[in-house]
């Protein structure tokens, strides 16, 4: 690198301490010089200037763990949340399907295909069948990606022996979009957009100006309701589609801080699932509402 | 596939290796001497000169046997040998310097771990303004890590004029390194065993995410754990991954965990034989790396080195490594001879 560009290299640096903190700012510098070694991707500087700016250094560095996954990130696509990475393995702890016992997931709201990769991942080959719905265009192709980057197959006909994760494009207000997918289904889980409009507008320009508002906005704008439940209702009605479910099934609802309670009455009351319990995140926020039917 | 007790039977075998090899040796040498000895009369000079020769270099081995080769085979052999290592630094005082000084150390332990053949990666560091680091964690993988460099515990302690100091003055500063057990599953985040139980573990992530989730994409990834009866806390920061922070963590405490159980084991042997295996203790200053004198004294066994670029970029390291192990079975020899008496 040339002389120039190690000076301006500090220069950014120390404007990114300012903004991040020394700490955190010598993590990512770290982490940014790691991912250049990893890529071709443009030089330190280019990646410190994004930065400066507001961009998420998932962004930037094109990855973001997942549990044990290493999976792709690109704009607008949602950024796994490590709040989602935690209930997800928990989720998957909880339960040990098998290839005699094999289960079928569906994931909606899918985005890059964390959720259900990461239960294709832990669970035993050939135990797990998996499906993501999204509207997004993007995220299906990036989801299609991540499965090829984890060695999950997502088309058909899979080999028995090996988990499946098949993308899906299509939207939850599209009563057929299920049809084609062979519910019933064992697992339901989605981190459907839970912010509403007025928590959106305050958001830190790292995630408004970057990831798609389509992931992130509860209501459609012209809603009455602007509590950012509108997907919850939706999945709701969902569910309560004849044969999406059998006993026993589980579903798993990712919501926004302080609005467990109000998911939970909309499951017992709209789905009719009376058995629900509330999990907390790693941060003491109530996180997910969980459902057996 | 073999069975464990194929395996038990192997390892058995293979500790029984030294013993037949000496006792082979011993025999043969020996027998070797037996046949030399009506040589050394023979009527041809040229004979004679040649089984003298071999009288004399056979009496060296059998010797040899006798004083080191023999008494070595009385040192049980280690309870762990397979044990990979992490090796904990810490500067002490002397403040940026003991910071360089702190890297300069862990150069010369991962250019003696790769000579060795060992893995090793930084798992921990935090790296100050001017280059050097406060602390760090060296994970070490190779069998027999652990066993070769459990000595390096202790200060270290560094004299030399540092390079940003212009009146020339030397300053005098320290690095504490700990070498902790590793076994091959320490990163196991599942507990009950007899290290620790999975409920005595508080894992706790740092920093608030204000309303978290949707909200918040800060990569947000330090962890935090507590084994309640002992007190001992681990945070883990240096990966992005929350997991494979805490996978770390779960390493670095059972390393710990460890280090105290083998402690103790220490502690009560000694209390039941009369004679004092090396105490560790910590805190006691260990090594001088003296720059004037080009000089490296090891305080324990009153070794010294000249030379210091041999010991920072060469192999001197092993030097005392050797000799810290020869005079560990020296004091394990006497304390087995002991307890015979
Ligand atoms: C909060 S993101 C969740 C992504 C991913 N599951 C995760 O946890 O990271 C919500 C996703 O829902 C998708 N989405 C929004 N409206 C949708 C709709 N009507 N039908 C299907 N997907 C929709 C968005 O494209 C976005 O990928």
């Amino acid at each position: 690198m040339p002389s120039d560009g190690i000076t301006a290299v500090k220069q950014l640096f120390t404007r990114l301490v300012y903004s991040l903190g020394r700490e955190t700012a010598t993590r990512e510098l770290k982490w940014m010089k790691q991912a250049l070694i990893a890529s071709h991707s443009p030089t330190l500087a280019a990646m410190l200037q994004r930065r400066l700016s507001g961009e998420p250094l998932q962004y930037i560095l094109g990855t973001t763990p997942f549990g044990p996954l290493d999976l792709l990130t690109r704009p607008p696509t949602l950024i796994p949340r490590p709040e989602t990475e935690d209930w997800t393995l928990r989720l998957a702890d909880m339960l040990t399907p098998t290839p005699v016992r094999p289960l079928t997931v569906l994931d909606l709201c899918t985005g890059t295909g964390c959720i259900p990769l990461l239960l294709c991942h832990l669970w035993p080959p050939g135990s797990t069948r998996a499906y993501g719905v999204d509207i997004s265009q993007h995220a299906i192709r990036l989801a299609a990606d991540n499965a090829a980057r984890c060695n999950i197959p997502s088309f058909q006909p899979a080999p028995y022996s090996q988990n499946v994760f098949i993308p899906v494009l299509g939207d939850l207000r599209d009563p057929d979009v299920f049809k084609r997918l062979l519910p019933p289904f064992d697992i339901i889980t989605a981190n459907p957009p839970y912010i509403p409009k007025r928590e959106y507008d305050k958001l830190p320009v790292s995630v408004k100006n970057y990831e798609d508002p389509a992931a992130l906005l509860g209501d459609p704008p012209d809603s009455e309701e602007q509590d950012g439940l509108t997907f919850y209702r939706l999945i709701s009605k969902i569910l309560r589609q004849k044969g999406m479910l059998r006993d026993g099934s589980i579903v798993a609802l990712e919501v926004g801080r302080a609005q467990a309670d109000a998911v939970e009455g909309i499951l017992q009351q709209s789905a009719g699932l009376r058995n629900t319990q509330v999990w907390k995140d790693p941060w003491n926020v109530k996180r997910v509402v969980l459902a057996r039917a | 596939m073999s069975s464990p007790e194929d395996i038990a039977r192997a390892r058995q075998l293979k500790e029984l290796e030294p013993l037949h090899e000496a006792w082979s040796n011993w025999t043969h040498a020996r027998q070797s001497l037996e046949e030399t000895l009506p040589l050394m009369q023979d009527p041809d000079p040229t004979m004679r000169t040649l089984a003298s020769e071999e009288f004399t270099s056979l009496t060296h081995t059998l010797s040899t046997h006798i004083s080191t080769t023999f008494p070595s085979l009385l040192v049980p052999p280690s309870s762990t040998r397979d044990l990979h290592a992490l090796l904990e630094l810490k500067a002490g005082v002397g403040g940026s310097e003991a910071a360089l000084f702190l890297l300069d150390l862990l150069r010369v332990y991962v250019r003696y771990a790769g000579s060795v053949g060992w893995r090793t990666s930084i798992i921990q560091s935090s790296e100050t303004e001017s280059g050097g680091m406060r602390d760090a964690i060296l994970e070490i993988k190779g069998e027999g890590a652990y066993d070769a460099l459990r000595w390096e515990s202790g200060v270290h302690r560094v004299q030399r004029v540092p390079a940003t100091e212009s009146s020339g003055r030397t300053h005098t500063s320290t690095v504490a390194v700990i070498v902790l057990p590793l076994s091959e599953d320490a990163e196991s985040m599942s507990g009950n065993d007899e290290l620790f139980k999975m409920e005595d573990v508080k894992v706790e992530v740092m920093r608030a995410r204000g309303a978290g989730g949707q909200h918040v994409n800060k990569t947000e990834s330090a962890v935090r754990l507590t084994h309640t009866p002992t007190g001992i806390t681990v945070s883990m920061q240096d990966e992005r991954s929350q997991h494979q922070n805490k996978r770390r963590a779960f390493q670095v405490l059972r390393a710990r965990l460890m280090d105290v159980k083998l402690s103790q084991d220490i502690a009560n042997r000694r209390a039941t034989r009369r004679n004092l295996v090396r105490t560790a203790d910590r805190s006691e200053k260990i090594r001088t790396y003296n720059y004037a004198q080009d000089r490296v004294t090891d305080h324990r066994i009153g070794l010294s080195l000249m030379n210091l670029t041999s010991f920072l970029e060469g192999d001197g390291v092993q030097d005392f490594l050797d000799a810290l192990r020869r005079n560990w079975q020296e004091e394990v020899m006497e304390d087995v001879v002991g307890e015979s008496e």
